[in-house]
């Protein structure tokens, strides 16, 4: 049974459809991560797996138990907002068993949870304090611990770390995992941040326009993306996407002005279909390198001679913008290996994990 | 400073620090110049200021001046000069025994009476506002903008209008002639501003303070109660304020609705001052109008900068 069922839910504001028919079944103890672009509806998805919001069409389901039409406070949830919305004029102690309380739990028990949480997050010291005498990271903690000590179902985050330093959003996140893994607890985190997506998830739903785009494992979501728009949303730089002409059963021909070049197909990949058809090949910046010796003369590898626009050196490689015809392609390359601004070097194109759209629908081959 | 370089210094450098000397006299005459305009200007400012201020005490001043004189002294002198011999003998006839229309007893009744009408039509005013504002701001519902659009009206109907139909309300509700229903008009018409007040303020406030709380289980007046009302001193200081002047300094409500045994102290002055036997005592009408305007006065003088404040509170820290 599944811990959270969203079934074909929509939802309009007046005319306006924000979410057009979202299905979800999210597994007990399962990190989903719901991820899109801003104003594609995710906020709006977990209000309504809250209850904040009403829902127009479809039903919610937690534990098998139908909540499309219960309170908030029925539905056995707990959520951390973006920006915390800690109680201004409560302590740290009065925001984390406020909801204790109001569930009538006793008070030595409720100490008690208090002080686990409390433990848990390292606030202890914290715990007579206003949140107005708290750093971001300290409130983040605090946001946290309310939605812990009421051990709920669900655990609903909504972009709960977009208000923090870079450095201090890299510590919370692991912090995340690790209280996952150790508590073991549903959880339905909103982000736009795909690194925290790609690190968090058990699985990811990729969200555009009120529409479930793809809802799939981080690393199927990055080596099959479903779509051009999901394979352009996950990852960074983005996937490279080149217009081509499939040849045969092995080999593909990208047209780019006056020049022509040859690629391989990768291996075992249906294109029967498409043999001299128009198809849009999708490839990774980490799969067009620097030639090295290791892959050379493989099957599903091809070198070709690009113009280098601009390198970026990130320190551990090296992103080199090239030029193929009115293209430009996103390069990674070892930070070795140097190559000449304005000048054309060699590039080893490995496709073995290309993939292919359809040129009309832009759907997954 | 000069003379030290006189030796060994070529004619050159000589014109140099001359030029930059007579550059550095004009920057300096520049500097003092517009210092001494800008001096000016602010005793301008201060003199517009003190004339402004003084227009507006002078009339108090007088008033305090007669009020501690004699009769015969305010008829023989002029209104201005000083009193000779200074007395508080008009404050205590218009306090305790000056005759407002048929009875003879001062204010003092009439202030109690204010007292009685001011105090549960302030408090129940600001509650309602309070708590309307809290639905029009945290639980809109279909047309509730609509509705805070049609109350807003309520601001700016004048008083006049709406004696008739109040009074006839009134009648049929049995409260005609009666504190409570002067009381009731007084809450109806000050609702429309103190909704204004405690709208605008909760839209200040994030509305996820009151999802975090919703999910934590507290129902519609738990989350007025714990979360919305602790965070409402700054308006509900602006509110008091606006609605205990608003309804002590009330004539009109008072004259029409009150009924001849619950006068507001505001209608007992107007009488004080009609009534005369013999020669007009301006110095007990006097001592009577400071009087009755003595609490607005004393509101603020100890709660002004509070009204300031809350008039500009802005967002809730750390919320
Ligand atoms: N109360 C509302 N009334 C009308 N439109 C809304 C309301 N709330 C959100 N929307 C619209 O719904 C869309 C989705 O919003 P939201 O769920 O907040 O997006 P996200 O969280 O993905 O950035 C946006 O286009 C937004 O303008
Ligand atoms: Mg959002």
């Amino acid at each position: 049974m599944a811990a959270l069922s969203i079934e074909n839910v929509k939802k309009s504001y007046g005319s306006t459809q924000v979410l057009k028919g979202i299905n979800i079944d999210i597994e007990k103890g399962e990190f989903l991560v719901l991820i899109g672009p801003s104003g594609c509806g995710k906020s709006t998805m977990m209000n309504s797996i809250a209850g904040l919001e009403s829902i127009t069409e479809g039903r919610i389901l937690i534990g098998g138990e139908d909540v499309t039409h219960a309170n908030p406070k029925d539905r056995d949830i707990a959520m951390v907002f973006q920006s915390y919305a800690l109680y201004p004029n409560m302590t740290v102690r009065g925001n984390i068993s406020f909801g204790l309380e109001v569930r009538k739990m006793p008070k030595p028990e409720r100490e008690k949870q208090v002080q686990k949480v409390a433990q848990l997050l390292q606030i202890e010291h914290l715990l007579e304090r206003k949140p107005a005498q708290l750093s971001g990271g300290q409130r983040q903690r605090v946001a946290m611990g309310r939605a812990l000590a009421r051990e709920p179902k669900i655990y609903l985050f909504d972009e709960p770390l977009s208000n923090l330093d870079a450095k201090l959003r890299v510590e919370m996140r692991a912090e995340i995992k690790k209280l996952h893994q150790r508590l073991g607890t549903t959880i339905v985190y909103v982000t736009h941040d795909q690194v925290e997506a790609m690190t968090l998830a058990d699985r990811i739903a990729v969200m555009r326009d009120g529409l479930l785009q793809q809802l799939a494992s981080p690393q199927e979501i990055y080596d099959r993306p479903a779509n051009t728009f999901v394979a352009g949303f996950m990852g960074s730089p983005p996937m490279n996407f080149i217009d081509v002409t499939i040849d045969s059963s092995d080999s593909l021909t990208i047209n780019a002005g006056q020049q022509q070049y040859q690629l391989p197909l990768p291996q075992g990949y249906d294109l029967s279909n498409y043999v001299g058809k128009s198809v849009i090949l999708g490839i990774r910046p980490e799969m067009i390198t620097e030639p090295v010796q290791h892959k050379a003369g493989l099957p599903e590898v091809a070198v070709l001679k690009l113009k280098t626009l601009l390198t970026e050196a990130m320190g551990a490689d090296t992103m080199v913008l090239t030029q193929l015809g009115d293209k430009e392609l996103n390069c990674r390359i070892n930070p070795s290996h140097s190559v000449e601004i304005n000048q054309h070097s060699e590039f080893m194109f490995d496709m073995s994990k290309a993939v292919f759209f359809d040129a009309q629908t832009e759907v997954l081959i | 400073m000069k003379q030290s370089y006189n030796l060994n210094i070529n004619a050159d450098a000589t014109k140099n620090l001359s030029l930059l000397d007579s550059v550095k006299n004009k920057a300096n005459r520049y500097l003092q110049q517009r210092s001494i305009l800008q001096h000016l200007l602010r005793i301008v400012l201060y003199v517009i200021l003190l004339t402004m201020a003084f227009i507006y005490l002078a009339p108090l001043l007088v008033m305090v001046m007669n009020s501690l004189k004699d009769v015969e002294e305010i008829r023989n002198g002029s209104l201005l000069a000083l009193p000779q011999d200074p007395s508080l003998a008009a404050w205590s006839k218009a306090w305790g025994s000056a005759c407002t229309g048929s009875t003879c007893e001062g204010i003092a009744p009439f202030f109690i009476n204010s007292f009685k009408i001011v105090l549960p039509a302030v408090a129940i005013s600001t509650i309602l506002g309070a708590l309307n504002g809290y639905v029009l701001s945290m639980w809109r519902f279909k047309g509730s903008d609509l509705f805070f659009g049609l109350l807003l009206f309520g601001c700016f109907i004048p008083f006049q209008v709406v004696l008739i139909p109040m009074a006839m309300t009134l009648g049929w509700l049995g409260l005609a002639s009666s504190a409570s229903g002067l009381i009731l008009v007084h809450v109806i018409y000050g609702m429309a501003f103190t909704t204004l007040f405690f709208r605008n303020y909760y839209v200040g406030l994030p509305r996820e303070l009151v999802s975090a709380a919703k999910i934590d289980g507290a129902g519609f007046f738990l989350i007025f109660w714990r979360i919305i009302l602790p965070l409402s001193p700054p308006i509900i200081v602006v509110t008091v304020i606006w609605q205990f002047t608003q309804i002590w300094n009330d004539f009109l409500f008072g004259v029409v609705f009150s009924g001849a045994d619950n006068l507001p102290v505001t209608v007992a002055l107007n009488n004080l001052v009609n009534t005369s036997f013999g020669g007009k005592e301006y110095n007990v009408d006097m001592a009577a109008a400071l009087l009755a305007a003595l609490p607005t006065i004393v509101v603020y003088v100890f709660a002004g900068k509070y009204f300031v404040r809350g008039l500009s509170a802005g967002a809730v820290k750390g919320a």
